[in-house]
């Protein structure tokens, strides 16, 4: 096993789960229904809180999808061969987290126009919007490996991670929705954009050893 | 420098017996200064000139404050401490630690309620401090939640150290991520009333509460780790002539 054929596979079993990459494309949409449905559909007060209600939804869904990233493995003893494959174990939970990224938020960058339309967004913050989910997943995948690593061992760990990592997305969160609300009112947004890059770029250095960690420990 | 002791905090053994003589005194002595802080604070210090008596709840709600944020000051500490150092006295410390950080930063938000309804005319505001005291009190509870629902006590361990290091890194960024929130957004503006240059009789009862809790939770935590000692070393023969000698 190389580091490229393990990334190939891995992009290639998500891949070919189609059930399970609609799933979390649904699960995105239903969230982001349910906020024009419960609260009010008029466009004054959609437009504005467009980016919030898309992001709230993006968090869930890629919490939801990355919070099983090591389940499979752990049950059938394929994260064991990883951590005794003799390479280097951060690097392999680096390649897994970006195969996940790839299947995850591509096809919910896809589905983004139609949804920014439904939302009232306006057109000036839709890029931006766009850009703020690029910048900012993926510290959103390296902060949830953190907490899917360490629940891999509890039966129904689901809620727990939830509990564990949303608020440490709550930074994310609010740089993205400011940097799609300086837009509106014609306000430069470079700098939010760099924060999140910023955020993207701690959790990249630090989430695949703490994460190693926490896999070493959990399948002994 | 010597750090002999700083290594022998790792024994179980030597650290029960270390910390023996100083819960008490500790928890004693915080237990004063706390009554002493706040009797003469809310009976005895003046009336603020613009939130009158109402002002008295700061007596216990920045010291409670101050402690829910060095709490996590320390867990994250001891976090750092056991993944480098594997020394085993970090993850008692955090066990005990962790509740009483929670209560701390819960009656913080209690009691910042209570003293926002006067003066702020609302229990709550989505202001920069009162949410980050939230998002504290959610990781404590996340800290709490996951060492109860992991089984495997090493793994128990390792995992509440890590999330304590982690979260630490991040308390900074979603700190200055709130305040941002809140100073672009120009809401309804609620600030905290111009305190006056506090004189001497309203800074010295805070003064006294503050360093009373500090260190009646120093001598909870002790207490609280010694505990958790006897139980987890139970089958060790120091603690069964520890018991037999000096009883519980």
């Amino acid at each position: 096993m190389t580091y490229s054929s393990f990334f190939v596979s891995e992009f290639l079993v998500l891949w070919r789960r189609k059930q399970d990459v609609f799933n979390a494309l649904l699960f995105f949409i239903i969230v982001v229904a349910l906020f024009p449905i419960g609260i009010n559909s008029s466009p004054d007060f959609l437009a504005p809180a467009a980016a919030g209600i898309v992001w709230c939804a993006a968090v869930l869904a890629i919490l939801m999808a990355v919070e099983s990233i090591f389940k499979e493995d752990y049950l059938d003893g394929s994260l064991e061969q990883l951590v005794v494959s003799g390479l280097s174990l951060p690097l392999l939970i680096l390649l897994k987290v970006a195969a996940q990224w790839l299947v995850v938020v591509l096809p919910l960058l896809v589905i983004i126009p139609l949804l920014s339309e439904m939302l009232y967004l306006p057109s000036s913050g839709f890029w931006v919007l766009i850009m703020t989910l690029i910048v900012g997943t993926p510290s959103l995948f390296f902060i949830g490996v953190i907490g899917a690593a360490l629940t891999v061992s509890i039966k129904q760990g689901a809620m727990l991670v939830m509990l564990l990592i949303l608020p440490f997305y709550l930074p994310v969160i609010i740089f993205s929705t400011l940097a799609v609300k300086a837009t509106q009112s014609g306000l430069p947004y470079s700098g939010l954009l760099a924060m999140l890059l910023a955020m993207s770029l701690l959790s990249l250095v630090i989430s695949p050893f703490m994460t190693a960690i926490v896999v070493k420990a959990s399948v002994n | 420098m010597s750090w002999a002791w700083f290594h022998k905090l790792g024994s179980p053994k030597w650290f029960f017996s270390w910390s023996k003589p100083w819960a008490l005194p500790l928890f004693c002595f915080g237990c004063l200064s706390l009554l002493i802080g706040l009797v003469w604070g809310l009976v005895f210090a003046p009336a603020d000139y613009q939130q009158g008596n109402s002002f008295r709840i700061i007596y216990i709600h920045v010291p409670v404050a101050m402690l829910a944020q060095s709490c996590y000051l320390a867990l994250g500490a001891a976090g750092f401490v056991f993944l480098v150092w594997q020394m085993k006295m970090a993850p008692v410390f955090i066990k005990a630690m962790a509740p009483i950080g929670a209560v701390m930063s819960l009656v913080a938000l209690v009691s910042g309620a209570i003293w926002g309804k006067p003066t702020w005319g609302t229990w709550w505001v989505w202001d920069a401090r009162l949410t980050s005291v939230l998002v504290l009190f959610f990781l404590y509870m996340g800290i709490i939640a996951l060492q109860n629902s992991l089984e495997d006590q090493v793994l128990a361990n390792k995992a509440a150290a890590v999330i304590s290091v982690v979260g630490l890194i991040n308390l900074p960024v979603i700190k200055y991520s709130v305040v941002l929130l809140e100073t672009l957004h120009q809401g309804p503006t609620f600030t905290l009333t111009k305190k006056p240059e506090m004189p001497a009789e309203m800074w010295l009862p805070l003064l006294f509460a503050v360093i009373g809790l500090y260190c009646f939770v120093a001598g909870v935590v002790l207490w609280r780790m010694q505990s958790e000692i006897l139980m987890s070393e139970h089958r060790s023969s120091w603690v069964k002539q520890e018991v037999t000698k000096h009883g519980f």
